[in-house]
């Protein structure tokens, strides 16, 4: 019982440890979506290890451009994330440009995309990955 | 219940995702608003897919561009706020609330907004959403009257901020019921303003949200063993037929990238076709779906 008792007390202090990880570095990330940008009203963060992927299913529309924003750590550079359209064609990748914490995507028609984001295994083995998306029109 | 007639395999798919059954998270249908002291939080889970459904604020844009003027009738008055009792009511007309929100403050209905904000700030407390719309986020609001883009910002943030204070706490059901009251508000505006102006954009939009739609019910999928979740989801579904009958063809182009500006240019196209009786049909089924949410 009292071993239940404190791996569920690992587990919460590892929950609010990484809760707290993650709201540290979706604050930085904001910081790069500029306020011409207005936020999409969604939070995304996951909990990544080693290459493992996060994937996020995404519509973007058209006649807008979006600026997404993937951080990990405290440091730009530690998260690599791509956008494909639904045939998987790749549309953007990050790691083409540098590990570019930022990055904006013109839309000139509305598409239904996933985004890919593992982390930079140069630099981070695991760590929460988050991303920020905000839009102009 | 499903409709007996297959119309078509998207919505079957779908159906067969909610059968095959998905990881239950946040499995309280009467959320109380406590994080679980037993259950690592949600951001510790690894795998599976998450989904993004567009602001309702985009489409509120494109409304106003469209020329179509403002038109309160459509908008969920702020002062029912008081009929939502059930954590599941409250959750969605957060959503709901959150659509009217950036609605009026698209149309400079300032005053309005503020009426919206004070409600959404309820709904929010009521349902222990802390940090997200205090007075503090009231009183920005405020100070930047007149300045929209700020007013919008402000809005999203709270909400983006609200949405990761539930995905840290693993009510990720909360969150999932605001983002689909959100997106049938905004669903509910364009089709009910397409009824009085056959602006082809709106119409557009109305069948571009056959994908959204898709991820939407997927995000829902979880819950599909709550009743009030399954009704919803049911719901959806219903829906998700009618928009089965939108074509949308798809052309790949190679992307263009501006390096020194940090952009890519998408050049790939969509084309949605969409006849009137579908329209009409898929008008009929979010009115009756938005009706029963906001509690007409």
């Amino acid at each position: 019982m009292r071993k239940t008792l404190m791996i569920l007390g690992v587990i919460s202090a590892i929950s609010l440890s990484a809760s707290a990880q993650c709201d540290s570095i979706a604050n930085l990330c904001a910081k790069h979506v500029v306020a011409s940008y207005i936020s999409d009203g969604q939070s995304y963060r996951a909990l990544l290890f080693n290459d493992q992927p996060a994937e996020f299913q995404s519509t973007f529309y058209g006649g807008a451009t979006y600026r997404i924003a993937g951080c990990s750590g405290f440091t730009d550079g530690n998260l690599l994330f791509s956008v494909y359209d639904k045939e998987h064609n790749l549309l953007f990748s990050n790691a083409e440009q540098k590990n570019a914490p930022y990055w904006d995507l013109k839309f000139g028609s509305t598409l239904d995309c996933t985004i890919e984001a593992t982390l930079n295994s140069a630099t981070l083995q695991s760590g929460c990955g988050v991303l920020v998306i905000g839009f102009k029109q | 219940m499903f409709r007996n007639t297959i119309k078509g395999l998207g919505p079957v798919a779908l159906a067969a995702v909610l059968l095959a059954g998905c990881d239950p998270k946040g499995k309280d249908g009467e959320d109380k608003g406590d994080a679980k002291s037993d259950t690592v939080a949600t951001i510790v889970k690894v795998g599976g897919s998450m989904f993004s459904i567009p602001s309702p604020v985009q489409t509120a844009l494109l409304i106003e561009r469209s020329g179509i003027g403002f038109d309160k009738n459509i908008l969920n008055p702020s002062t029912k706020v008081t009929n939502y009792a059930t954590n599941y009511q409250k959750a969605l007309n957060l959503g709901v609330y959150g659509a009217d929100v950036g609605y009026v403050t698209i149309y400079d209905q300032s005053q309005e907004a503020l009426k919206y904000l004070n409600s959404i700030r309820k709904l929010s407390d009521e349902l222990g959403i802390t940090g997200a719309f205090d007075q503090n986020t009231v009183k920005r609001f405020e100070a930047n009257f007149g300045v929209r883009d700020s007013m919008l910002n402000l809005v999203n943030v709270a909400y983006r901020n609200s949405d990761a204070f539930l995905k840290d706490n693993d009510r990720l059901n909360v969150g999932s019921l605001i983002i689909a009251g959100g997106w049938v508000e905004s669903l509910y505006f364009t089709t009910q303003l397409a009824k009085k102006k056959k602006d082809q954009a709106i119409i557009t939009r109305i069948g571009e949200q056959k994908y959204t739609l898709n991820n939407l019910i997927k995000m829902l999928a979880p819950y599909n063993d709550q009743p009030e979740y399954k009704a919803l989801i049911d719901d959806l579904i219903e829906l998700a037929y009618d928009f089965d009958a939108v074509d949308i063809q798809y052309t790949y182009v190679k992307p263009v990238v501006d390096v020194a500006n940090k952009t890519t240019t998408i050049n790939s196209s969509t084309k949605v076709v969409i006849t009137d009786q579908h329209l009409a049909e898929i008008t009929k089924a979010v009115e009756a779906l938005r009706n029963k949410i906001v509690g007409q």
